[in-house]
This record gives C-alpha cells, sequence and structure tokens, in this order.
C-alpha cells in the first residue's frame, strides 16, 4: 500500500505537460506538491463526475495526455463512464483511481464491496486495454513513467492508506493555490491556458 | 414535425464542434443523421449525468459542444448539472426532447398544487411532463421551445443567449425529429 504522498511525488515528476484532473481526497495531497496552470481540482463540482469531466478535456485536446485522478468511491457513483471512455476512444487519458476503500473526507466510512472490487477488472471487461494495479511503491515508481507514454486509454489503480482530508472547499484562505479561485475562475482560467498553448 | 437535417445544418452554421447525448424516441433521426457525419463530432454517453461533466470538459479544452437529451435525463442530471455547467459558468445549449408534452400540456401550470399530486400516477399522463418546466424554473434555466421547422433559428439565439449569459440554456424539442 502507498501512502497519498507517495503516489503523488511520482506522478508530479512524471506528467510533463498533461493536465491533471483530481477529485476528493487526493486534491490537497496534490495541490501540496504541484502548482501548474494544468492542475484542475474537481471540487466544490459534481460528486462522481470528475472523470467524465477529464473525458471531455482529453477529447478537446487529443495530442495533451489528460489524468484524472479519481476517488474509488467517485468512481463506483458512475460506472457507466468507463463504458463512454471505451466508446470514445480517448488514447490520451489516464484514468487512475485513488483506492483507500473509504469516504475519506467525510470521515472514512466504507465505500460499498470495499474490501472485494476490483476495479481493474472492470475496467478490462468495458474494453480498457491497458490496466494496472498497484500496491507497492517500488513497481509503481519504476514503470509509471512508461505507462504514460503509452497509448490508451489506460487505466490504473492504486492502493494508498486513507488519511484524514476534511471536506473540500474554495476560496482565498485555502492551503493549495488551486483550491483559492472559484470553480468558474478555476474552469476558464485552464480553457485560457489550453487554448493559449495550442497543443491541438 | 422538426427535420433534423434542418438542425443539424444551424448546429453547424453556429459552429458546434460535438453532440454530447443519449438518443430517444424523438431525437433518433437527428442521432442516425449524426452517426453517418463526421462533424458535429457525437459523443455517446452511458447516462446522461455524464454530459454536462462531459461537454464542459470538452469546453475547456477549446470545443463548442451542446447537450441532446430527453427530459428524463434532465432530470436524472441535476447534480451534474448543477455542479459542472452552471457552477463553472459555460454556455452550452441543451436540446432536450420533452416527452409526454403533448397529453400533459393543459396540466403544466397547475400540477404542483397538492389537490392535483393524483395526476403523478395518472396512467394516461407521462408524469416527466409535468416536471419538466417547473423543474427549468426552479434551477432559474431559460428556455424555451422548438416545435416548427421556423423554430429551428431559435438554436442559433439560444446559443447566443448562453454565450451572453455564461450559462446553459435550454431549448425543448416537443414535436418528433424526421
Amino acid at each position: 500500500m502507498l501512502s497519498k504522498e507517495e503516489l503523488v511525488r511520482s506522478l508530479v515528476a512524471a506528467r510533463r505537460n498533461a493536465v491533471v484532473v483530481t477529485t476528493m481526497s487526493i486534491v490537497r495531497t496534490w495541490g501540496r506538491y504541484s502548482n501548474s496552470d494544468l492542475d484542475f481540482a474537481s471540487a466544490d463540482s459534481a460528486m462522481g463526475h470528475s472523470a467524465d469531466l477529464a473525458l471531455g478535456i482529453a477529447l478537446a485536446q487529443p495530442k495533451r495526455k489528460v489524468i484524472c485522478l479519481n476517488g474509488d468511491g467517485s468512481m463506483l457513483m458512475t460506472l457507466g463512464s468507463l463504458a463512454t471512455i471505451v466508446e470514445a476512444r480517448a488514447e490520451n487519458l489516464i484514468l487512475l483511481i485513488v483506492q483507500n476503500e473509504t469516504f475519506e473526507i467525510t470521515g472514512n466510512q466504507p465505500i460499498p464491496a470495499a474490501n472485494r472490487i476490483d476495479f481493474s477488472m472492470l475496467a478490462r471487461g468495458v474494453g480498457f486495454k491497458n490496466c494496472y494495479n498497484f500496491d507497492d511503491v517500488q513497481r509503481y515508481e519504476q514503470t509509471l513513467d512508461s505507462i504514460l507514454k503509452q497509448k490508451g486509454p489506460t487505466f490504473l489503480t492504486v492502493k494508498v492508506e486513507s488519511g484524514n482530508e476534511g471536506p473540500l472547499s474554495r476560496g482565498s484562505t485555502q492551503e493549495v493555490a488551486y483550491l483559492k479561485p472559484s470553480l468558474a475562475e478555476s474552469a476558464h482560467q485552464l480553457r485560457e491556458t489550453l487554448l493559449a498553448e495550442r497543443c491541438f | 414535425m422538426i427535420n433534423a437535417q434542418s438542425i443539424l445544418k444551424e448546429l453547424l452554421y453556429c459552429g458546434i464542434t460535438d453532440i454530447v447525448g443519449l438518443p430517444d424516441n424523438c431525437s433518433a433521426t437527428l442521432f442516425a443523421l449524426l452517426n453517418s457525419k463526421n462533424e458535429p463530432k457525437l459523443r455517446l454517453v452511458s447516462r446522461e449525468g455524464e454530459a454536462f461533466a462531459l461537454a464542459s470538459g470538452l469546453w475547456i479544452g477549446g470545443k463548442k459542444p451542446i447537450i441532446l437529451i430527453q427530459n428524463t435525463g434532465l432530470l436524472e442530471s441535476g447534480d451534474s448539472f448543477r455542479g459542472t455547467a452552471l457552477r463553472m459558468r459555460i454556455p452550452l445549449l441543451c436540446l432536450v426532447t420533452f416527452r409526454g408534452y403533448a397529453k400533459t400540456k393543459k396540466h403544466n401550470e397547475n400540477f404542483h398544487k397538492k389537490e392535483n399530486n393524483h395526476l403523478y400516477s395518472q396512467p394516461s399522463l407521462d408524469s416527466v411532463a409535468l416536471f419538466t418546466e417547473p423543474t427549468l424554473k426552479a434551477w432559474g434555466l431559460p428556455f424555451d421551445f422548438l416545435s416548427r421547422e421556423e423554430d429551428t433559428k431559435k438554436i442559433s439565439s439560444s446559443i447566443r443567449l448562453s454565450e451572453e449569459l455564461g450559462s446553459p440554456v435550454v431549448l425543448l424539442v416537443t414535436e418528433n425529429m424526421t
């Protein structure tokens, strides 16, 4: 099992110019290690829909990788999105499930089927070609870079320790930079960044 | 009846790049037409709630999408719509087919009164039609009707309105597309 910090540190180093969409318990951890115009927190947004949002960005920006750090509880809310992603043939999308087996930000209540569900098997079942499971940091760090270079859509499940992240909000007093703007400001800023870079 | 070809022509005229949605009987002809074209791109979802997040992502990435779903799916999408397109201030036209419109039209203004609760379970009426307009009003969403061939011009005016407001707007499609 990895710590959230171990998951994030390697990914920050390997992401290059990828857009990274985060949600739920990984939002602040990501923001403590990364401060990029290409980071987007799906916070104060619609629960369970960060993978759909990331898919939209990926389809609009086919030459740029888009990485979504989704919660396991969040993924359960919209399992149909897995089929939608495969149908859309988003080769530049990497969907990473942060599997802590709990709804951490509401107090670590166990998610349904917490210790039985195999997300990678579900992903493979709907047609994801590249599916990976990680529960030790060494193998994760060694293979992450090559996985990100593959033609996707790619699906990773990373088992992490549950923490004590509380509910998410936005505003100028927030600890991490990408939670300071409103959701609308963040969305419009990311669009401006992507249009300015013209990486279509 | 509304011609699907006319709708497609208007969408292309407005520069729409992607149509995100799920088909129903009313929109089936337009979906079939879109399946045979490369532009705009048809983006199928598994359930309508995904559509608002997906379309918001497309817009963030530089595209100009619209949504095409049934009114049942609009109700399913409540939190997704609120937490993505609306909260992100994204200009987005939503073409929403109005299942049950003809049979429930006369009840739409009064159904929410307590004495009319029996309408929800009346087999001859489609309860989703009773909920559609009051829901849009409650959500503060501008909406209009696409009921005749000449109404297709409302597509461009609705897109302009959504851009001015920085908000989704809805066109309710009350007739089957041919």
